[in-house]
């Protein structure tokens, strides 16, 4: 579908406005954006020359930042002497994995809850999404007494469980939104051609992609970002970048050019991520098939 | 190839019945329609033959065979759907192979098939498109395509043409008839549209709010319609229905209205005779069995009111008031009268009925 003209008149006011957003934007930016600058470019400073620090008011002192020689020594002490290498690996199999059984077991929760009625559906539902709604901290004792009997502490295992207890709700919410969307014709028309129920399903699995997508998205940056979870039910075995990253902070010594490093390696991955997907959720799929 | 009989077959939604004791018998490569206005359960009982519904009461057989209990996928029928629900994602030739490759067909089987149905609905140049770059009318053959590469024995239309535009609609009615012919299988079409039932079924089984009306031939249903619905439902323009009272002096039954008083013929007055007449009758003639003129004819005739023209190309059509009554009157479109003239109608009184204005049966 085209989209249509926005139709605008110039006013004063709206004049105004225009320049007010503008300005207003540009400060949103330097706000949001020069901590990561200065992240990534101190990443590659040394101690001494991260420090250099112009004095108050000197403006044409902020080229002092950009003087600098390079240096990848404190990427290569994270990976080689800290370990890094595997609290990724934890990060990235934690994350996934809640992300994938978050997908599967949420994409089947939704597609019932879509297309079955039942008696007390909507008290289901509220249920469902009423799990989310007590901060973690609050279930953090519990949970940790449940997953310690259960001998899931410091396991990935127990800490992919615990993202998928926060993760599935919200994934089942989200899906069942777009499964709603999709036609009940096309899965009817799959039944009558041959199908199970099943093979039905999957057969529109196609059609909610961009949810999915979404979910995906949502559910690794739940787990990939987390601290609570990683510090408490996988300290130990499971130790994930965001633990590592805090035990830099030490109380003698603030390990600067390492935090930067890994403050680095922790985001990248993400912003790849948004951007290898967002051409995906963004593009969707065009239900031309049934006429609206 | 099937013959397909629904007995006593009923569908209740909650506690609302949706389909009534329904009896219809479908014989082998006939080809019926289930007409009848919107929430009549026309559709309800479509999606119980293809097994997407419940069966709450009754029984569905194919070949005498019960099938309530039987998966859509094992019952061997092919649909078509109102919204002609394609797979988005999927091109057009994968769409048309999916029944068959859901039933494990030989690659090389299905290609024939595929082509065969695409050369025979005139397709094959659209088989690497997706659904969303055809046309309306490309997409409904596409939907029929992948219901007939599959050689179902039972097809199911719901209203397959329905969002099609006028011209499209005319020239498929001829198609999907003309296809049914061909290939001999037995096909059950539902449509709100009385015109594709019309031109297209061999028996018509006119439904109104869950309860079968009437089951004929579309000549039988037109020309013989059970009751005062089925007159008034099937027919464009529709039916003119007149409440008026009997009389009947010197051994002369007449009907009475305000504005005229015309006699019926002897063979009508004996049944009357044999209705129960202090009921009151309604009076029902299609535009088409009258005739108006401005000069006042011979023949016992209705006087009105000219109230609007309507110029339909070939014939016209003529809105009279007769007292607080309208009647549309079909005639040639030399006919000189203006809005607000006197009128005279003559009915042809071979093509009149009279119904019972309580129960709305038909007494002629």
């Amino acid at each position: 579908m085209a989209s249509r003209d926005i139709v605008q008149y110039q006013a004063p006011l709206s004049r105004a406005f225009g320049w007010f957003s503008a300005v207003f934007l540009a400060l949103y930016l330097v706000w949001t954006l020069l901590p990561i600058l200065v992240m990534f470019i101190s990443s590659f400073k040394d101690l001494l020359e991260a420090f250099k620090i112009p004095p108050v008011g000197d403006w044409a002192g902020v080229t002092l930042f950009f003087d600098f020689t390079p240096t990848f020594k404190h990427y290569e002490n994270l990976f080689v002497n800290l370990n890094f290498s595997q609290y990724m690996a934890n990060s990235l199999i934690a994350a996934g994995g809640s992300a994938a059984i978050s997908v599967i077991l949420g994409s089947m929760a939704a597609y019932s809850l879509s297309r079955i009625d039942f008696h007390g559906k909507s008290d289901l539902l509220f249920w469902i999404i009423s799990t989310r709604m007590a901060p973690v901290v609050a279930v953090m004792v519990p949970l940790y007494w449940i997953f310690r009997e259960l001998e899931l502490v410091g396991t990935l295992p127990g800490l992919i469980l615990a993202y998928t207890t926060f993760n599935l709700p919200f994934a089942i919410w989200i899906l069942k939104g777009f499964f709603d969307d999709v036609p009940y014709a096309i899965e009817e028309a799959q039944m009558v051609d041959g199908a199970t129920r099943f093979q039905a399903f999957l057969s529109i699995l196609p059609l909610v992609g961009p949810g999915i997508g979404a979910v995906v998205v949502l559910c690794i940056l739940f787990a990939w970002n987390d601290y609570l979870f990683a510090a408490i039910i996988g300290s130990g075995g499971a130790k994930t970048l965001s633990v590592a990253t805090r035990e830099l902070v030490q109380p003698q010594n603030i390990q600067w050019g390492p935090i930067m490093a890994a403050g680095v390696v922790t985001t990248l991955p993400m912003m790849l991520l948004g951007l290898v997907i967002r051409r995906y959720l963004v593009a969707g799929l065009t239900m031309g098939a049934v006429k609206e | 190839m099937v013959t397909v009989s629904i007995e006593k077959v009923w569908k209740i939604y909650g506690r609302i019945p949706a389909v009534k004791d329904l009896n219809i018998e479908c014989a082998n490569g006939s080809f019926l329609s289930i007409l009848g206005p919107s929430g009549c359960g026309k559709s309800s009982t479509m999606r119980m033959i293809a097994g997407l519904e419940h069966i709450s009461a009754g029984e569905i057989r194919f070949d005498g065979r019960r099938i309530n209990d039987l998966a859509p996928k094992d019952r061997d029928v092919a649909m078509v759907f109102e919204n002609y629900a394609l797979y988005p994602h999927k091109s057009v030739y994968e769409n048309m192979a999916n029944p068959l490759k859901l039933r494990g067909q030989a690659e090389v089987r299905i290609r024939e098939r595929v082509l065969a149905a695409a050369k025979l609905l005139e397709i094959a140049e659209l088989l690497d498109r997706r659904p969303q770059e055809l046309s309306g009318g490309q997409k409904q053959r596409v939907a029929i395509g992948r219901a007939i590469v599959r050689e179902p024995k039972l097809f199911l239309f719901d209203e397959p043409i329905a969002h099609l535009d006028a011209k499209l609609r005319a020239h498929m009615r001829g198609e999907i008839r003309h296809l049914q012919r061909t290939l001999g299988t037995t096909v059950i079409y539902v449509t709100h549209d009385q015109l594709e039932a019309m031109s297209m079924a061999d028996r018509i089984a006119v439904m109104h709010e869950g309860v079968l009306q009437q089951l004929a031939t579309p000549r039988e249903v037109y020309n013989k319609p059970v009751n005062a619905w089925v007159a008034g439902f099937v027919g464009e323009p529709a039916m003119n229905f007149l409440d008026c009272t009997l009389e009947e002096t010197g051994g002369q039954v007449r009907f009475v209205h305000p504005t005229f008083r015309i006699a019926v013929t002897p063979e009508q007055a004996r049944l009357l005779e044999a209705s129960n007449r202090a009921q009151g009758i309604r009076l029902g003639v299609r535009p088409d069995a009258l005739t108006i003129s401005l000069a006042k004819s011979k023949e016992e005739s209705m006087t009105g009111r000219i109230f609007v023209n309507e110029l339909l190309g070939g014939d016209m059509i003529v809105d009279v008031d007769l007292g607080p009554e309208r009647v549309r009157v079909k005639t040639s479109t030399d006919f000189a009268g203006n809005e607000g003239d006197v009128c005279y109608i003559t009915a042809n009184r071979d093509k009149w009925h009279a119904f019972s204005k309580e129960t709305g049966r038909t007494i002629f």
